[in-house]
């Protein structure tokens, strides 16, 4: 089967928009990017943006996060069409979750089954009737993208409990532009550091705050989560407190923090744990990371929760084959951006053809996320197989099937410096407040492995940065204009003007000649 | 103290303040100019040439990553880095019975550490940022032993003023050149702004409002708790005069600077939100420059004048 590969078209020639990039990257050459490699790894150690992988003997070994020095480039005419198609379906993914906790037209229309919603291990029957301010619960959405072999965008995945990585995105940006900045030379990129002011002012526009300044929080389980340095990432640059479940308290339906000058009221909670762990007074009872009576203050309306309770009943693997049939029924259009092809092995004829042919097809677990428990047909041996074969036999509604996917290629610098094509997704990051934003590009996952399609950091994935190119000539740099005042000029640039030193300086001018000569 | 001595430390002060902000700036710019506009809100932007202009050098002809070389290690430009640092060390040179050893060799490695072309790997594209990292670290560690180092008297007293005039007269210079005027179209988000002074995390502790052109200028203007706002430095200048000044009830620049703390706190109580700041910059400026040639009448002995009227 063809890849598609998004730098160079399939006779070898770069492709008209990565032109520029490709001879930046042949000018710089093996030991260039190895240079850079290694400065990345310094950097990255530094900064702290490091990744745990097990604890050995009791220390933790930290690795640089896996940054590849190869960019993905997209125009500004793919992106617009992608934004488009993200926007729309996180609209409809939004109409979902509000039918599902209210009037459930959609399941009375007889388009989604009740008993597969029911089944979802996220639905919430705790938040039932609560609509948030503005109808909005899925205010952080990420939706993973993938390249199909003639390099159509598919979405294979969405994301709207707590979707993670953006820290990711304007890191790797910031490291990018100090490491290789001569790959920028021919392009204009659109920036992607605005992220945080944006979630920041969509989590504003939804707190219920009348008489003053909304106070946003980013709550976390705590520094031993693995995404903890996006916590504590986001919480700065946003300008927030970041908090854990000891800092808060509920007191009469109303959300607060303990602070150094007692109670303060917390408006906007953007949360980074799962619903399980909320609340448990509602949610899973022997939780320590929860705050007793969140639900209840969230369903007094005292507090916003980003993203609300509840949410997970729409990024359910079982409900993502009728996302297409959401738009058409909320929004009334024509789906921008397709499915890829799944199969629901709840139906026993879907199941028995799905059986036969399991050495060509994707099982995946509906409830779970970051790519565990998923089986890739083609790369699974015969005994996998066979075991994945009972374990659908015994619980079909826990299992989806999917068409494998060829995921593009982008080269990516290998132990040697030498460029290899690797499989690429690409996960966008919308923020839905008073209107959706999309982030220019979002996290592009590559497999390090030659062949592998398994993207996930937790299991070897690494990442590239993602460039939307801005339209029109990328020749025209010209600076930004400069304020009409010009300030006087610099107050002496010599040392003062000390005469002792003058004649000092005159001594030495007279001994070595004019300056310059 | 000798005026002579203390006109040195002055200046010193004012050299190293000046190499840390060009630092700072061309960090910000590099990063920003590589890049290009948000697709969302244009925001407000503060480039190379911006950045060419605030030091007085404009030159139309220089292409973004040249302007920037430039201004780190190009020594035939006074806006240096380079040019900044080896000022400073022909300052500290003249008074290296002063300052503490320790002090001159910090001053002196860094200078020797930035000369011809700098460490190894810097003439990559990306050594512009190197180089400014560089010079922030080391410019760090200068003031760091400067104030375990050095005694309380005249002396560490010319130095901080030097400092602080300096940082205070850089910003609102960048503030001149790169707020929108009267166009308010122009007033989105000023990241730029608060990168190239290095207050971007103290912003967003201080201020709820989002990073935009006004906030920000009022930030850099009025914010007393950031210590390089233009009224925190005016602030410290008042401290630091008063102890240096051997009569600061009947002293000029004593005087002055009081003044301008004053006027400073009026203005950000008086103004509303959403006023126009360029006009205060400038006074603010012009007054600064007068206090800075009252300086040098009252406690160099007048020498320095004839310097600074150019």
């Amino acid at each position: 089967v063809p890849f598609y590969d998004e730098l160079f078209e399939p006779d070898g020639t770069p492709r008209p928009t990565t032109r520029e990039l490709v001879a930046d990257l042949r000018a710089l050459g093996p030991e260039g990017l190895m240079e850079a490699g290694r400065r990345r790894d310094a950097i990255f150690m530094q900064r702290g943006i490091t990744f745990e992988t097990g604890r050995g003997n009791g220390a933790s070994l930290e690795r640089p996060f896996p940054l590849d020095l190869v960019p993905r480039v997209l125009s500004g005419e793919e992106w617009r069409d992608i934004k488009r198609g993200l926007a729309q379906r996180i609209r409809a993914l939004n109409h979902f979750v509000d039918d599902v906790y209210h009037a459930r037209e959609i399941v009375r229309e007889g388009l989604v089954p009740w008993r597969l919603v029911a089944a979802c291990p996220h639905f919430a029957r705790a938040v039932h009737g609560i609509r948030p301010p503005g109808g909005v619960y899925t205010h952080v959405a990420g939706c993973d993208l993938v390249r199909d072999g003639d390099g159509t965008w598919k979405v294979i995945e969405d994301n709207v409990r707590i979707p993670s990585g953006i820290s990711y995105v304007l890191e790797n940006r910031a490291a990018m532009a100090r490491l290789v900045p001569e790959l920028f030379s021919s392009y204009r990129v659109r920036p992607v550091d605005h992220y945080p002011q944006l979630l920041l002012r969509a989590l504003r526009s939804v707190a219920p705050s009348a008489e003053s300044e909304a106070t946003v929080v980013v709550w976390t389980p705590g520094p031993a989560n693995p995404a903890y340095f996006e916590h504590a990432f986001l919480a700065r640059q946003m300008g927030v407190e970041l908090v854990e479940a000891s800092d808060l308290v509920v007191r009469d339906d109303v959300l607060y923090m303990r602070t150094t000058r007692g109670l303060e009221r917390a408006h906007a909670v953007y949360r980074r744990l799962d619903d399980d762990f909320v609340d448990p007074l509602e949610f899973r009872a022997d939780s320590l990371l929860g705050v007793p009576g969140l639900v209840r203050a969230y369903r007094a309306g005292s507090v916003a929760i980003a993203n609300a309770f509840g949410t997970g009943v729409a990024d359910d693997k079982g409900i993502y084959c009728f996302v297409p049939d959401m738009i058409r029924f909320y929004l009334g259009e024509v789906p921008i951006l397709e499915n890829v092809r799944t199969y629901l092995l709840s139906d026993p004829e879907v199941r028995e053809h799905v059986l036969g042919r399991l050495d060509q097809l994707v099982v995946k677990p509906t409830g779970e996320s970051g790519g565990r428990g998923v089986m890739i047909g083609p790369h699974a041996d015969a005994r996998e197989i066979e075991r994945m074969r009972e374990v659908v036999n015994a619980d079909p509604d826990r299992w989806i099937a999917q068409d494998v996917v060829q995921l593009s290629t982008v080269p990516t610098v290998g132990a040697e410096g030498q460029l290899q094509p690797r499989h690429v997704d690409l996960r966008p990051f919308a923020v839905f407040g008073e209107r959706i934003d999309i982030v220019p590009g979002g996290l592009t996952r590559v497999a390090l492995d030659e062949g592998s399609l398994i993207v996930n950091s937790s299991r070897g994935g690494g990442s590239k940065d993602t460039w939307v190119l801005e339209d029109g000539d990328t020749a025209d740099r010209a600076g930004p204009p400069i304020a009409d005042t010009q300030p006087p000029a610099l107050p002496d640039l010599r040392y003062g003007a000390w005469t002792g030193q003058q004649q000092q300086q005159q001594q030495r001018r007279a001994r070595t000649g004019p300056r310059g000569s | 103290m000798l005026a002579r001595i203390a006109h040195e430390l002055y200046w010193l002060g004012r050299n190293l303040a000046r190499a840390e902000f060009t630092a700072r700036a061309v960090e910000a710019v590099f990063q920003a100019e590589l890049q290009g506009t948000s697709d969302s809100e244009p925001g407000v932007s503060f480039g190379s040439g911006g950045l060419l202009a605030m030091f007085g050098d404009v030159d139309e002809s220089a292409q973004s990553g040249q302007a920037l070389g430039q201004l780190t290690l190009d020594a035939g430009r006074p806006g240096s880095m380079l040019a900044s640092v080896e000022r400073a060390r022909e300052g500290a040179r003249t008074v290296r019975d002063v300052i503490s050893a320790e002090m001159w060799e910090a001053i002196n490695t860094t200078a020797l550490g930035l000369r011809g072309g700098g460490q190894p790997g810097w003439a990559a594209p990306a050594g512009t940022y190197l180089a400014s990292q560089y010079v922030k670290e080391r410019t760090a560690l200068i003031w760091g032993v400067a104030n375990r180092s050095m005694l309380r008297d005249e002396a560490k007293c010319f130095l901080d003023a030097g400092g602080l005039i300096e940082i205070s007269d850089m910003v609102l210079r960048m503030l001149r050149v790169a707020l929108p005027q009267g166009d308010p179209s122009a007033d989105g988000h000023a990241l730029i702004l608060l990168q190239a002074v290095g207050g971007f995390h103290a912003y967003l502790r201080a201020v709820t409002a989002p990073p935009n052109a006004k906030p920000v200028a009022r930030f850099l203007l009025f914010e007393r708790a950031y210590p390089d706002s233009v009224a925190a430095c005016v602030d410290s200048l008042h401290e630091v005069f008063m102890s240096a000044d051997a009569g600061p009830r009947n002293s000029k620049p004593v005087l002055r600077v009081s003044r301008l703390a004053a006027d400073l706190d009026f203005q950000r109580r008086a103004l509303p939100e959403e006023a126009e700041l360029s006009g205060i910059c400038k006074q603010t400026q012009q007054e600064l420059a007068s206090i800075d040639q009252d300086v040098a009448e009252r406690y160099f002995a007048g020498a320095a004048a004839a310097g600074l009227r150019r």
